[in-house]
């Protein structure tokens, strides 16, 4: 066995990655914009005075956390369909299977952003005769949203490297695009190191770019 | 003004009011002291409505509270709080932090409201300062914008829980110094307060709340000079040892 480590390769492998990485930015893009909608009316469900409501968010919360994504994304494919006939395209089931999974996740952040802002701030909004609502929106909401950042951005990075399982499903996001390079040039040590690669230096980016949201933000201390 | 009728409020098992009878009049300053527990900022709270009564009447400007077809919101726009942890806005500009109300709850265009957000900071002395944020604000600057804050919605009566107890000693009498001025100009308050000096001197009626009911109440000349509660007496005892 003689093993020749060929740059060559990589230089190769990169353009026929970029494809793939389209896709899996839109899939998280996508999956993250509507797993946020989920997860800020699912975090807020938690909060409410009505406990059927608030079962409900645990109920969904708990299932999506309490079970592999693996399992979601099969369940999503090929489970549903054979019970409700109806086919959802892969990367359809995969955006909707990262929304799910990562809005369970940003449902806690939510919770816990709103939970952690002074009482006091809903009683000086009421004081002033705003609705429970408006105080929400104009005084609870902004003040938690800063806090939801730094967790947020993490969320985006393990979303992102999520996405990767969905090659089980056959959507032709990175990771596949890596499996199928491989499966024509043999060359797994050079393409996996490349994939690799490529998913960290997305993942850094997101890091590098919430550094920097995050400090600009404790420049502007409190607010 | 207000009118509290055999007022009971309990958390669970635990009794605070127990039976309070409360008039304040148009224009009158009622100060409220006790020792701590006894109960007043569970009154104020409820002339609020940030708790719900047990049991009782409270009736704020011809208003029922407890009646269902009350406006709950105009109600608290009636009655301004402010509170011993000041509790501003702390994402908003000074400035913003008053118009909040005229705009979303009196509906006052933007620059209507911020010619009023404008006169009020210059009325408690900040004109100066419309455009920072609270963090940099001393306590007594911040509770002075509180104060702005709850008189933007021209309430009838404004309510203070203990407005002065979160602040350093030097800055209490520019806070004293502004509800002097309002009640000069007529405004209904009701103070829960440690600061004797302020309620003999600005009080029309002094109430002594001690374990949930009125202990005692007076003129402050009288009821400081002759307190007849044992109980009353070892609180001022108290509180004069501690000022
Ligand atoms: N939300 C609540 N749940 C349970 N108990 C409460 C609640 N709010 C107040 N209490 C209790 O009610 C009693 C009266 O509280 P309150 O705050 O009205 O007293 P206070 O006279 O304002 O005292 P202080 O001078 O310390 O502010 C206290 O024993 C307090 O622990
Ligand atoms: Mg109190």
């Amino acid at each position: 066995m003689s093993f020749q480590f060929e740059t060559k390769v990589m230089g190769e492998t990169l353009p026929l990655l970029m494809s793939g990485v389209k896709l899996t930015v839109i899939i998280t893009l996508s999956g993250l914009l509507i797993g946020f909608v989920l997860g800020a009316g699912f975090g807020l469900l938690k909060l409410s005075p009505r406990l059927w409501l608030k079962r409900l968010a645990g109920i969904y919360v708990e299932t999506v956390r309490g079970t592999p994504l693996i399992v979601q994304v099969m369940f999503l494919y090929f489970g549903l369909p054979m019970a409700t006939g109806l086919r959802i395209p892969p990367l359809a089931a995969g955006i909707i299977a990262i929304a799910i999974n990562s809005g369970a996740y940003i449902a806690e952040i939510v919770r816990g952003a709103v939970q952690s802002i002074d009482r006091g701030q809903m009683e000086a909004g009421r004081s002033i005769g705003l609705t429970k609502g408006q105080t929400m929106l104009y005084v609870i909401w902004p003040q938690a949203f800063k806090r939801m950042i730094p967790p947020l951005g993490n969320q985006f990075i393990i979303s992102l490297k999520d996405t990767s399982l969905l090659t089980v499903i056959g959507v032709a996001e990175l990771t596949r695009g890596g499996q199928e390079i491989i499966a024509v040039n043999f060359r797994a040590f050079e393409v996996w190191l490349t994939v690799g690669l490529t998913y960290l230096v997305m993942t850094m980016s997101i890091a590098w770019a919430l550094k920097h949201v995050e400090e600009r933000l404790s420049g502007a201390a409190g607010r | 003004m207000i009118h509290i009728k055999n007022l009971h409020k309990s958390f669970g098992d635990l009794e605070v009011v127990k039976g309070v009878d409360l008039h304040v009049r148009e224009r009158e300053v009622v100060c409220i002291i006790g020792p701590s527990g006894s109960g007043k900022s569970t009154v104020l709270r409820c002339i609020n409505r940030l708790e719900e009564i047990t049991s009782g009447s409270i009736v704020v400007d011809n208003h029922d509270l407890y009646d269902p077809t009350t406006d709950i919101n105009d109600i608290r726009t009636e009655a301004g709080m402010v509170f011993q942890q000041f509790n501003l806005f702390p994402h908003l500009s000074v400035l913003d932090n008053i118009c909040l109300g005229p705009l979303k709850v009196r509906k006052l265009t933007r620059k209507e409201a911020e010619l009023l957000g404008r006169q009020l900071l210059a009325k408690v002395g900040l004109a100066e300062k419309a455009d920072v944020y609270p963090d940099q604000l001393s306590g007594g600057q911040k509770q002075r914008v509180a104060i702005a804050r709850a008189l933007a919605l021209q309430p009838k009566v404004i309510l203070f829980d203990e407005p002065t107890s979160a602040l350093d000693p030097e800055l209490v009498g520019e806070v004293l110094e502004v509800m002097k001025k309002l009640a000069q100009e007529g405004m209904t308050m009701v103070v829960v307060t440690h600061e004797m000096g302020f309620a003999q001197e600005v009080a029309d009626r002094v109430i002594f709340f001690d374990q949930g009911v009125i202990k005692e109440e007076g003129v402050p000349r009288e009821l400081f000079a002759n307190p007849k509660e044992p109980r009353l007496r070892d609180f001022l005892g108290k509180v004069i040892a501690h000022g």
